[in-house]
């Protein structure tokens, strides 16, 4: 990745465009409206975080921003292009935005090599030895090296996980968006992935993280934004999010989370 | 044994109603045959079963069921036919039962995917082609095989249209087979592509990978993969069902067999044919477990792709 080496330094002085803005986002499924009028901004190599109970919206604001569900209104601008113009092309929309999900979705009949090469193959046309000496590399700084060859049922949770983020890095998106990453796994596998998330962090990968580990969040975010009812209540540096939460329903989230010994 | 004997009672629990009844862990049945008692078991009730076996069919009773079904030289006579006597060899007919079965499986197999792609399209332009895709299939799936193979056999070449019904018997019976076969497997396949969770196209899509990519690398695989089985049983009965292109009197195997039947009074031709579609029928499944089995331990056993 070109940013590897780059120290991480949010850029939030103005200057860069920022990756992602949203303004009034609104959408329903049905007659259920699950975002609510939606605004937020994130800048070069920031980590944003969002928290909030299940159901919130954490998860469909994530997947309006890379067009797996369309906004009702409002405008998502992703790079400074807006989503919504009718000549927006999904596809290369997705192929700078990584996605990953709860649940790793990795593909079952594919090697983990192949998982990783399957994209940057058949999306950007890359040579095959040259997919796969890249992979290889991605795989080896995650330190899943040895697992290129085995298939996905064969790994841990945490090991699956970190092949689906190698999957999203493999095709160098500009633009990681990471649903409840670690919801899916067993205690005591959430540490590597997390581990690897807050390694990306450093070295200034632009993230938007939906979120149920608060101290993740408290330790790598730029920003948190708390959501209730499809709205963003609060938002701000964690320092301030978690010790001195303006807002009344923040605050109750926060005591139910603190309540349930999880921060 | 460390058990203590079934007339021992509860231990010392409270009183409750579990303490009615006296524990017991023992069956009332005799102990089951394990290890060498149970190969001495099995070899014997084998034994037992082939002597009746053998028993019944060399008595004399069975002697006309023998005869009819089981002589040999009739069943060799059949199968390599005799020219001047007019009987067909069901040898060479069932080769046309396996150029006929193996070509319509293989447009079949194109067809299908197609048609049911299309089904689970959902775009409103190709409303009318789903319509007529759901129509299709649920006549050539509710009509017999048979019927349509005389309709198509004997109809079309009494409408007397220029090329259409002049073809050879066996291009009527090769649409036909396609024709009712194309429906049933592209149930098969809709049913595949079902299979496959959304979070997997989701996934692919998430990639930057557009629909099409995304249905021949991640979807297709995966769906043809579940329903293998399906899609294999399906060619052997259509490997089978190229017997009913005998009702146009073409000569493939099972006709040769009628025929053979008829000028010698004597049926093993019938059991020779029989044997033949076996030999291709069985190896089919046998294959499909061995892929399938193959595919599952792959998958687990972590071999190099």
């Amino acid at each position: 990745m070109s940013t590897a080496q780059s120290v991480r330094a949010p850029a939030l002085d103005g200057t860069s465009p920022p990756v992602l803005r949203a303004a009034g986002v609104h959408k329903s499924f049905g007659s259920l409206e699950v975002l609510r009028g939606v605004d937020l901004l994130v800048a070069p190599h920031e980590v944003v975080c969002l928290i909030g109970a299940s159901g919130s919206g954490k998860s469909t604001l994530l997947r309006c921003c890379n067009l797996l569900e369309r906004i009702d209104s409002g405008t998502i601008e992703l790079f400074g292009h807006d989503l919504g113009h009718e000549r927006i092309d999904e596809d290369l929309v997705r192929r700078h935005t990584g996605m990953v999900f709860q649940s790793f979705n990795l593909f079952p009949h594919l090697s983990v090599l192949e998982n990783v090469t399957l994209a940057p193959r058949r999306v950007l046309h890359l040579q095959r030895a040259i997919a796969e000496q890249r992979a290889r590399e991605i795989l080896a700084r995650i330190g899943l090296a040895d697992k290129a060859s085995e298939y996905p049922e064969r790994l841990s949770g945490g090991q699956q996980q970190r092949v689906a983020i190698a999957r999203s890095l493999a095709m160098g998106p500009r633009l990681l968006l990471l649903d409840e990453v670690t919801s899916a796994l067993d205690p005591e596998l959430v540490a590597e992935v997390l581990d690897l998330v807050g390694e990306l962090a450093h070295q200034g990968m632009t993230m938007v993280v939906a979120t149920h580990e608060m101290g993740f969040a408290r330790e790598v975010a730029n920003t948190v934004c708390f959501l209730e009812d499809g709205v963003i209540v609060e938002s701000g540096p964690p320092g301030r999010i978690f010790g001195s939460p303006t807002e009344a329903a923040t605050r109750r989230f926060l005591q139910r989370i603190i309540d349930a010994g999880r921060l | 044994m460390a058990l203590t004997q079934p007339s021992s009672p509860a231990g010392p629990g409270g009183p409750g109603a579990g303490d009615a009844l006296p524990l017991s862990l023992y069956s009332s049945h005799r102990p089951r045959l394990r290890g060498r008692s149970g190969v001495a078991a099995s070899t014997i009730s084998t034994l037992v079963v082939l002597v009746l076996i053998a028993g019944a069919l060399a008595s004399p009773s069975a002697s006309a069921f023998r005869n009819g079904f089981l002589n040999v030289h009739q069943m060799w006579l059949a199968l390599v036919g005799r020219h001047n006597e007019g009987i067909l060899s069901v040898g060479k007919g069932f080769l046309l039962n396996i150029w006929l079965s193996g070509l319509c499986e293989a447009i079949v197999l194109v067809l299908a995917l197609g048609l049911a792609t299309l089904r689970l399209t959902t775009g409103p332009v190709l409303f009318p082609f789903r319509a007529l895709a759901i129509g299709y299939t649920d006549f050539a799936r509710g009509v017999p095989v048979i019927l349509v193979m005389l309709w198509v056999g004997f109809g079309v070449p009494s409408l007397n249209i220029a090329e259409v019904s002049s073809q050879s018997p066996v291009v009527y019976a090769g649409f036909v087979l396609v024709f009712s076969y194309t429906a049933y497997v592209a149930e098969v396949y809709r049913a595949g592509l079902m299979s496959v969770p959304r979070a997997q196209v989701q996934a692919a899509r998430s990639l930057g990978l557009s629909s099409r990519t995304t249905l021949r690398r991640v979807v297709l695989p995966q769906a043809v993969r579940n329903v293998l089985p399906a899609l294999l049983n399906d060619f052997a009965s259509l490997q089978k069902d190229t017997a009913i292109v005998s009702t146009l009197g073409v000569a493939e195997a099972v006709h040769s067999a009628q025929i053979a039947g008829g000028v010698e009074f004597n049926y093993s031709g019938f059991t020779i044919a029989s044997l033949l579609f076996l030999a291709v029928t069985v190896p089919l499944t046998r294959y499909t477990d061995h892929i399938m089995a193959r595919d599952r331990s792959r998958r687990l056993a972590g071999m190099p792709a």
